[in-house]
């Protein structure tokens, strides 16, 4: 295995991959995001419960391969439990993390920017991301 | 016998890339040097604009842009050049077959009938139409290996029916369809019939006139040609019944502000200035093509697919999608557990290209339930010291992603 590879598929990516945060359906959540890259098919939807201003819940569930699921599972993990503005300062992070740009950022954030070295594996990184940075800049 | 070793060394492409294991023909094909040397010597010798210009280069250039409609015919099997329609690609006479030739005639309550294996080429230009026209778009099913049934589609053809749009060959898991006997049943009750080539041209012996198919598509690019130039070809009674519908220089007979007349097929289907370049480069693709016998060229393509078969087998959770059989160079697959982009990023790190994705029929995905698939697309300069090579990595896929 190539050393680019490795540093893509990384323990951090496969062990969430394999274990992945908060992976459960929940139909009844207040709020249901599609997460779909038309390209290859992933799919998730993100369940989303706000309340007074706080991510009090998020799951999600779906179909993805290793770099969408472990990037979204990264996402639960982090914003779980999070005001939205700090929801929003935690996507921005991630997004200048992904981009190789240095932030202080959560150390996990960094196994994603090995996805640059792979023309169109990007996507995968940022998947949900953007869906939910979409939907945050529709609500405010 | 063919010689794939010596082959490869007809394409410039593994000598620049001497590591590059090219598994995604199916995409598109490499391109022999002659191909590139055709297109090369066309603008360094003799680039003009064709049917207007007088002076020598000019008329040379004509003479081999009409030459290779010739040598097309002969390819296909079809009774004269006037048959041959250049276009960009497949998907470009399709939907000039679906605008021209059914946009004329096609009334509400009308049917259509394709395969659920369609490419989304030879599915949205019919969907359209038959939104149009207040027509409906059917669908022959498939079981899981890809097998259509000739007694459904007996049964599913009425007056009502005006077109059937099939497949030669499915590009997403090789599966061959029996366009004759299709054909066939769908003549008996004087439907006419399109066969989408695109992934049969580079590997079967293609006989129109008999297989009498009223409409053959393909694209050049598949098979060794350059990007930007594809064929229609339809019977001389579908042409004459087909309008224009790209309107412009170099297919008109007589222009005035009050009225415009065209010139006859296949002429007035190619608008404007066409891919010349494109053309000449088609004509040294079937050149190349044509010093190998087909025979040996499916007989290679079927043994490399049936090793590579048995070969993936050893790959643990590897299941086969499609049919063992009845399959042209394509293998679709799975592997339990890893998603086919995964597959096709760690192959390509090892510089073995493949394709993952829906590869462009996504009902059929639906169909299979599945979100995707890997497919490897043989030609014939591939080897099985590559597809060795291949399994080889694929071996290590599942201790790196689930650890050892
Ligand atoms: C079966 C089939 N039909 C149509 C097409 C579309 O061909 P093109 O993109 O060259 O127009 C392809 C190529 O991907 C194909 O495999």
């Amino acid at each position: 295995m190539t050393d680019q590879l490795k540093a893509l598929y990384q323990s951090v990516i496969l062990h969430h991959n394999k274990e992945p945060v908060g992976y459960e359906k929940r139909p009844e959540a207040g709020m249901i995001i599609e997460a779909y890259n038309p390209i290859c098919g992933d799919r998730f939807n993100l369940y989303l419960n706000i309340v007074e201003g706080q991510l009090e819940d998020i799951h999600f569930h779906g179909f993805g391969c290793a770099i969408s699921k472990a990037s979204t599972s990264i996402l639960i993990k982090h914003l779980k439990g999070k005001s939205i503005e700090e929801v929003k300062q935690l996507v921005a992070a991630y997004f200048k993390t992904v981009n190789g740009e240095a932030e202080d950022a959560p150390e996990d954030f960094a196994a994603f920017a090995a996805a640059k070295a792979f023309p169109g594996r990007m996507k995968c990184a940022t998947l949900s991301w953007d869906e939910l940075n979409e939907y945050l800049k529709s609500v405010s | 016998m063919l010689e794939p070793d010596n082959i490869r060394k007809d394409f410039p492409v593994f000598r620049e890339h001497p590591d590059l294991i090219y598994f995604d023909n199916a995409a598109t094909t490499q391109k022999p040097q002659v191909v590139i040397d055709a297109i090369t010597e066309f603008y360094t010798h003799f680039n003009a604009n064709i049917h207007r210009g007088v002076y020598d280069i000019a008329a040379k250039a004509t003479e081999r842009y009409e030459a290779v409609r010739g040598k097309v015919a002969n390819f296909i099997g079809a009774p004269s050049a006037k048959n041959i329609v250049y276009t960009s690609g497949t998907t470009a006479s399709i939907n000039l077959v679906a605008q021209s030739f059914l946009g004329a005639q096609l009334k509400a309550g009308d049917e259509v009938i394709i395969s659920q294996m369609e490419h989304h080429a030879n599915l949205i230009p019919w969907q359209m139409i038959c939104k149009a026209k207040g027509a409906t778009l059917k669908v022959m099913p498939i079981d899981r290996e890809g097998a259509i049934d000739l007694g459904t589609l007996r049964v599913s053809l009425s007056k009502r029916t005006k077109l059937i749009a099939l497949t030669h060959v499915s590009n997403t898991f090789g599966r061959i369809n029996p366009i004759r006997e299709v054909i066939k049943i769908a003549h008996q009750k004087n439907i006419p019939v399109l066969v989408d080539g695109a992934q049969s041209v580079a590997h079967f012996d293609i006989d129109v006139s008999d297989l009498d198919a009223d409409f053959f598509v393909f694209s050049g690019h598949k098979l060794f040609g350059p990007t930007g130039i594809g064929i229609l070809y339809a019977k001389e009674e579908h042409l004459n019944a087909m309008q224009p519908i790209v309107f412009g220089g170099d297919m008109i007979k007589n222009v005035s502000f009050e009225k415009s007349s065209f010139l006859s097929a296949p002429q007035c289907f190619e608008a404007g200035t066409t891919n010349i370049a494109g053309v000449i480069g088609l004509g040294a693709a079937i050149d190349y093509l044509s010093q190998y016998d087909k025979k040996e060229i499916k007989a290679y393509l079927k043994e490399l697919r049936e090793y590579a078969l048995s070969r993936l087998q050893e790959i643990k959770g590897f299941s086969l999608v499609g049919s063992e059989e009845h399959s042209s160079a394509i293998i679709s697959f799975v592997i339990d557990g890893v998603h086919p982009h995964d597959i096709a990023t760690i192959l390509g790190a090892h510089q073995i290209a493949i394709r993952a994705g829906n590869h462009c029929t996504q009902p059929l995905m639906d169909f299979l339930e599945l979100p995707g698939t890997s497919r490897m697309s043989f030609s014939i300069y591939n080897l099985k010291s590559e597809v060795d090579r291949a399994i080889e990595i694929m071996q290590e896929i599942h201790d790196l992603m689930f650890g050892a």
